[in-house]
């Protein structure tokens, strides 16, 4: 217990908090992840405090990155340093991120960025939540920190908004990745989609946001879509940030749609949120995670950080639930999923599913996964269709014999 | 014929070259004999890349290659620890943590794997790990595996009193194991001196590092290393630059380096790290960021299977050259008159200058 205080209070001098900031004067800023923003944005504006957001990703955006971190570091880091930068631009003075320590390299980020920001010579203030032990209470002290807001009602708000639009967002998303390949009128999925998402971010009130879930699936409902056209399905597993971020992952998901292949995706950042926030006795169905665990039992016998036994649970699972292929994502030099690509082509061997990893950097161009993707997609087909065969040949003969 | 179930086999990289005093100790007290694998060789590298995909760091490569010369021995237990953390939330590279996991899914053969946890974030101390070894190797005797771990730490800690005082690895590994304890070795002056910073498996295999202390020491450049510095010291230096240990291996690279550069007692630094290594381009960027701040020159050598050793060579050499000019320079700048101005002028050298100045 000794040892844990006395890391506690090593990394308290490090992150120093800055209590110089009144809760008036501070503008927020925190690094994009997808759809992370919507949540986000709900909550702390409710507790009542300015928010800056950072452009979105863009290659130039990358550039600036690239430009101020090493060149060992991985793709995630560079993105984000390069939004604390554009928003510090933009008068940002505090800035938010949460932090796993002993995952891998991301719990680093932090330190890393802070050090290199105060070098770049701006001035501002960064509060870090671990997420690790007591999740809730540190999420909580970050916010009253940033904040100081004493009205319960408003964190009330704003949690619940923020959990709702998350949730809703999610619910669009898997919505848009069912109907893609299924739907008559090409781009009405994505138009759906777009819709919904700018609705979302402007709904401001609770009891909206409690509605909007419901409203997503209805909507979505509408969309004409051809229900008997066989569809292969494909699991998109890997690393956490390149999975959730559209510009990281060069979206792979409208890639694979507009191919009329059905993506499903296990991390959500809803999920995620709700796993790791929610007390665990309050937990009562299985997580993701122990699911994982469970399936990957034969191949790994120890979690061994990162989202390695994720990955290769999640594998072993689509192999048993017909699913028909699994595409493996990660940013280049990511110490876990190394580890799980290794671990990946045994598993592709042994439970007969076809698995193709991809790796992102900054200096990958569209075309050359593109290709790829085709080709993995139509081998999938493939097999699909021998294996559908296959099947019709063995009613043919039970009835035969019948 | 020998007895083949009293044999275990511990491959010659990774925590080989941190723990491997101890492992002797604590198997052969248990009355099990040792075989090591070869010394690295480029065919061996070779071997190991075939069977892990091709962004695997170089390290990985290396180990797995070891496994394989193991297997080719027809040794049938082979001992491939999972040191997951070091002590509460300093956790290892994954690839380290997951190495059994790696062996299990990229090895077709069929061999024990003795596959110890040591995980301190989780509350899994050395004697369980010890107690996990012995398990899995059917001794159950409680008595015995106290004497063993008694006679591993006495081993492990006649090598680390070796170390400290300068003895090379392979000397200093060589006669714990025989129960033996050097003297301090004679200290040969070198005009300068460096501190390299970098993993002991990459250091001291003679084939990644490509005998860079031997090579240094032939320039006149005297290098210290992460064994040459006492654990506590370590963690002390890395808190006195206000950093935080992050890494369970970061002691022989942040601390090692810290610790010298606090105590002005080299001239350089010497970044050893494998394409690819996380964990080595965080701490080697921390390092650089104090370095920069200190004044202190370093040079960063990035090695992979295919590094030649020509080039190698030519950036260390480069890398001696500008420590021996700025060390000329400072010398000049200070008041010390060097060379007399002229031909009756008499120049009184203090002795400390002629050891300065024996390379100029």
């Amino acid at each position: 217990m000794n040892k844990n205080r006395q890391r506690e209070e090593q990394k308290n001098r490090f992150f120093q908090k800055d209590n110089t900031i009144a809760a008036k004067d501070r503008i927020v800023a925190w690094p994009r992840m997808g759809n992370i923003d919507l949540a986000l944005v709900a909550l702390v504006s409710s507790l009542g405090v300015k928010i800056v957001e950072p452009p979105p990703n863009t290659n130039e955006a990358l550039e600036i990155g690239v430009k101020n971190s090493i060149e060992g570091i991985c793709l995630p880091y560079k993105l984000n340093l390069a939004n604390y930068i554009m928003a510090l631009e933009k008068g940002a003075n505090t800035l938010m991120m949460f932090q796993a320590p002993g995952s891998c390299r991301f719990g680093n980020y932090t330190k890393m960025a802070q050090k290199t920001l105060k070098k770049l010579g701006y001035k501002f203030d960064m509060v870090v939540f671990d997420m690790y032990q007591s999740k809730m209470k540190q999420t909580l002290q970050a916010f009253w920190h940033v904040t100081r807001c004493m009205n319960p009602y408003r964190y009330y708000k704003g949690f619940s908004m923020g959990f709702n639009k998350a949730f809703a967002i999610d619910t669009a998303e898997r919505l848009l990745f069912y109907t893609r390949p299924r739907e008559l009128n090409k781009g009405d999925a994505e138009r759906c989609y777009k819709k919904w998402y700018k609705i979302i971010r402007e709904t401001n009130s609770v009891l909206g946001c409690k509605r909007l879930k419901k409203q997503v699936i209805e909507d979505f409902k509408q969309i004409p879509i051809d229900k008997k056209k066989i569809v292969p399905k494909v699991y998109l597993l890997g690393e956490f940030f390149v999975l959730l971020d559209p510009y990281a992952n060069k979206e792979i998901e409208k890639t694979l749609g507009d191919l009329g292949v059905e993506v499903e995706r296990q991390i959500f950042f809803s999920d995620w949120l709700e796993h790791v926030l929610k007390p665990s006795f309050l937990y009562k169905k299985e997580s993701h995670r122990e699911r994982c665990v469970r399936f990957a039992e034969k191949y790994m016998k120890r979690a061994i950080g990162g989202e390695t036994i994720e990955t290769v649970g999640d594998t072993v699972f689509a192999s048993k639930n017909g699913i028909d292929g699994v595409i493996h994502i990660m940013p280049f030099s990511c110490m876990p999923e190394i580890v799980s690509q290794n671990i990946l082509s045994k598993v592709s061997r042994e439970e007969d599913i076809p698995v193709m990893s991809l790796v992102f950097d900054e200096q990958t161009g569209k075309a050359g996964y593109q290709t790829r993707i085709e080709a993995f997609i139509d081998l999938v087909k493939r097999k699909k269709m021998k294996s559908k065969i296959k099947n019709e040949n063995k009613k043919e003969e039970m009835l035969a014999k019948c | 014929m020998e007895d083949n179930s009293k044999i275990i086999g511990i491959p010659r990289a990774m925590s080989y070259y941190n723990n491997y005093p101890f492992y002797y100790g604590f198997f052969s007290s248990l009355g099990f004999k040792i075989i090591l694998s070869d010394k690295t060789t480029t065919k061996l590298i070779n071997e190991g890349s075939n069977y892990v995909v091709s962004d695997t760091c170089l390290p990985i490569k290396v180990f797995v290659g070891h496994i394989i010369n193991l297997l080719n021995k027809r040794c049938d237990k082979i001992f491939i620890p999972s040191i997951q953390s070091t002590a509460y939330k300093v956790n290892n590279c994954t690839k380290i943590r997951g190495l059994p996991e790696i062996i299990r899914n990229v090895i077709n053969q069929s061999f024990k794997m003795i596959e110890p946890t040591l995980d301190k974030t989780n509350n899994i101390t050395f004697k369980d790990f010890c107690y996990d070894i012995a398990s899995q190797l059917d001794i159950f005797d409680k008595e015995k595996i106290e004497a063993a771990i008694k006679e591993g730490w006495t081993i492990y800690n006649n090598f680390q009193k070796m170390t400290l005082v300068g003895v090379p690895f392979e000397e200093a590994v060589k006669s714990a194991i025989e129960g033996k304890i050097l003297p301090k070795p004679i200290e040969i002056v070198r005009p300068l001196s460096v501190v390299i910073m970098a993993h002991g498996y990459n250091l001291f295999d003679e084939r990644i590092s490509m005998r860079l202390i031997n090579k240094l020491e032939k320039m006149g450049v005297k290098a210290y290393t992460g064994l040459n510095v006492s654990r506590q010291d370590a963690i002390n230096s890395i808190q006195e630059l206000g950093e935080i240990q992050y890494w369970a291996n970061e002691l022989d690279l942040t601390g090692a380096a810290a610790y010298f550069m606090l105590n002005n007692k080299v001239d350089g630094i010497i970044a050893l790290s494998a394409f690819g290594c996380g964990p080595d381009s965080l701490m080697v960027d921390e390092i650089q960021y104090h370095a920069t701040e200190k004044n202190m020159p370093m040079i960063n050598l990035t090695i992979d299977e295919h590094t030649g050793e020509a080039g190698f060579v030519t950036r260390v050499e480069a890398f001696v050259d500008m420590l021996i000019r700025r060390k000329r320079k400072i010398i000049q700048e200070s008041n010390i008159k060097v060379l007399p101005s002229s031909k009756k002028e008499k120049v009184i050298v203090s002795e400390e200058v002629v050891k300065n100045l024996t390379f100029v």
